[in-house]
């Protein structure tokens, strides 16, 4: 299938003037300011295909909001090339803003002294959204996000939550071929949150709509992505299946064992000696093994501790993906997990 | 190389015109929302008037009498009198605060939030404007008008077609305001403290305006700078024309190069616009 949006060597810098400290230091930036180039997006390159719906994660400050900055076309690239459905964003944004839809969490794009309806009404005069198309539009948010109850409250009045709905709507109601979402789910409640994923869900399949989500709460993304990319200081670490990232063989399934007797941890890695095993004691009869699938097997380590003590009981674990996740953002990738995108 | 293309789009001129006109009724109806606060305006600005009234009733009571009246800078104490209510009340309805808002949404990065949407952002700022305006010209400036005329006893021009020319040069006057205000606003864009930038031009403004006094009180250069400047347009150009004291030629030229004024500040607005969204990094998350 040929990709809908094509991103190629992307590149933005940011150039920061830097203060010098004290009187002297202020005099001195009046005359000779200090630049400084701050690289915040680096070489990333990726494509998308048409209807994927794609996690695009990483720590703070990795990148993730310039990035959709510059697939909005707010933010012009330092170099690279970037093309949405053939269009070059920041070039033709009248025309290329007509398809997409944009949600950045952090702010609104409705009219804060609107009521809620008069900004979508503003908003289907500014796209040229058909009177039955809109209203269509209109009842399934009412149906999926439940907006119909606060239509007639102004913007600035309504709750994060409500906001939020709203803004996920506002994003759709043009039918957008795209659909750009940073940090859709900041600051909601679980049950908000909940809601938000399903609505995303059902905006993806009855709508069709191909979209990039940047969050940082994992339960989206094993919610509502197959794929990851997950970028770290400007440059792209990961690009692939969500599930291959958590069965990746550098990735640890945890063994706890319960002993009816206390044991030390010494023992256990005495008794396991010959097997790459790594133990965390919780109490002198709490026990957990942490272990690869590639290098050994739940049954041996077991073989090896039921030969010299008595189990009570027993329970095996998949690594969550925030374990996972955590120790990609803290110490990279690990050998064996490079990006394996079919 | 995208394979699936989305159509490139464009509004047609009408539907065009009809979105931006929407922005312009929807500004007026905010500030229709928040026209309590202008009643104070009423006041202030009949004060400012009064104010001025007096200083110049005192400054033409100083000099001594000759056998035509006493005349300052080519007025007479009437027309200095009409000139300063009529720059006042012309005052009223152009001025907006275009500058301090777009420098805010630029500083904020809100001004991303415009951007993502098929519209031009310098257009609907100049429509909104002139919603704002037309809100000003109904609910602030008439009230202004029927305090300040019968109190100080404001004749009309001395032809009657003076109405139509003055009304239309102070409207041209409020379009070179928007540019300006516009112009400044972007500035934000590189300017860290925009705040300062913002005061200076305000004052600035009013005294090129010659709003507070006739460039003919001021020596001989002051009135050459000003005549190459745009500001002239905002205040004194109207004002003049409305005392009469631009006619014939002089009334078309004067009228001409607000105009002209007008379209090369729009287009030094969207030159500037253009290029510092292009190469302008936004603020914020
Ligand atoms: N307008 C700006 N001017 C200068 N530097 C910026 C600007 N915006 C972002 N940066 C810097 O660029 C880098 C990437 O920022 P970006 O906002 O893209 O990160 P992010 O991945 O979205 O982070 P977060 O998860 O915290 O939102 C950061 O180091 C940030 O400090
Ligand atoms: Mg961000």
């Amino acid at each position: 299938m040929a990709p809908l949006i094509t991103v190629d060597r992307l590149t933005k810098d940011y150039r920061l003037t830097v203060r010098r400290e004290g009187v002297k230091g202020g005099i001195v930036d009046l005359v000779r300011p200090r630049k400084r180039i701050l690289r915040a997006v680096d070489e990333v390159s990726f494509t998308i295909d048409p209807g994927e719906m794609v996690g695009y994660i990483g720590a703070n400050g990795a990148g993730k909001s310039t990035t959709i900055k510059v697939l909005t076309g707010i933010l012009t690239p330092t170099s690279g090339e970037v093309r949405v459905g053939g269009l070059v964003p920041y070039r033709q944004r009248q025309s290329y803003t007509r398809h997409i839809g944009v949600v950045f969490g952090q702010r609104t794009q409705l009219w804060w002294d609107l009521a809620v309806v008069e900004s979508f009404r503003l908003l289907q005069r500014i796209f040229e959204v058909p009177e039955d198309r809109y209203r269509s539009q209109m009842a399934f948010f009412a149906e999926l996000l439940g907006i119909d109850e606060f239509l007639n409250q102004p913007v600035r009045k309504l709750s994060l939550g409500q906001r939020m709905r709203c803004d996920l709507a506002a994003a759709l109601v043009h039918e957008p071929r795209v659909l750009f979402l940073d940090e859709p789910t900041i600051g909601l409640d679980v049950v908000a949150k909940e809601n938000v994923r399903g609505f995303l869900r059902r905006a993806r399949d009855t709508l069709g709509v191909t979209v990039i989500l940047t969050t940082h709460d994992l339960g989206d993304i094993e919610q509502l992505c197959r794929r990851v990319i997950i970028i770290d200081h400007g440059k792209v670490l990961y690009d692939g299946l969500l599930e291959d990232l958590r069965r990746g063989p550098g990735h640890r399934l945890r063994l706890c064992l319960d002993l009816a007797e206390p044991v030390t941890a010494a023992a256990l890695a005495a008794a396991t000696r010959d097997l790459p095993v790594q133990w965390e004691s919780d109490g002198a009869h709490r026990h957990c093994a942490l272990f690869s699938r590639a290098e050994t097997t739940a049954a041996a380590i077991l073989s090896r501790v039921l030969a010299a003590h008595r189990l009570r009981d027993m329970a095996l674990t998949e690594p969550a993906i925030e374990d996972v996740v955590r120790r990609i953002y803290r110490e990279g990738l690990q050998p064996g997990q490079e990006a394996n995108l079919e | 190389m995208s394979e699936l293309v989305l159509a490139p789009w464009r509004r047609a001129p009408g539907a065009s015109l009809r979105l931006y006109l929407g922005f312009a009724r929807l500004a007026f109806l905010k500030y229709l929302a928040y026209r309590l606060r202008y009643y104070t305006g009423v006041v202030s600005y009949t004060i400012f008037v009064t104010g001025n009234a007096y200083l110049f009733r005192a400054l033409f009571a100083s000099r001594p009498e000759t056998a035509g009246g006493v005349e300052i800078g080519g007025f007479t104490l009437p027309e200095m009198i009409t000139y300063i209510a009529v720059s006042w009340i012309g005052r009223s309805f152009m001025f907006n605060n275009i500058d301090r808002t777009l420098a805010h949404q630029i500083q904020q990065g809100e001004i991303a939030m415009q951007l993502i949407k098929p519209f031009h952002v310098q257009t609907v700022t100049m429509f909104e404007a002139a919603g704002e305006a037309g809100f000003r010209l109904l609910l602030f400036t008439l009230p202004i008008m029927i305090v300040v005329v019968p109190l100080f006893d404001i004749g009309g021009p001395p032809r009657a077609a003076l109405y139509g020319w003055t009304l239309l040069s102070f409207l041209l006057g409020m379009v070179i305001n928007c540019q300006l205000n516009f112009l400044v606003g972007c500035l934000a864009f590189y300017l860290k403290n925009i705040d300062g930038v913002i005061r200076a031009k305000a004052i600035t403004l009013d005294f090129l305006a010659g709003v507070l006094v006739p460039f003919s009180f001021f020596p001989g250069w002051v009135q050459t700078l000003a005549a190459w400047l745009p500001f002239q347009g905002l205040s004194y150009v109207p004002v003049m024309i409305y005392l009469g004291k631009r006619a014939g030629p002089d009334l078309a030229s004067a009228l001409l190069v607000q105009a002209a004024w007008a379209i090369g500040l729009f287009l030094a607005g969207r030159l500037l616009w253009a290029r510092a969204v292009r190469s302008v990094t936004l603020q914020g998350g």
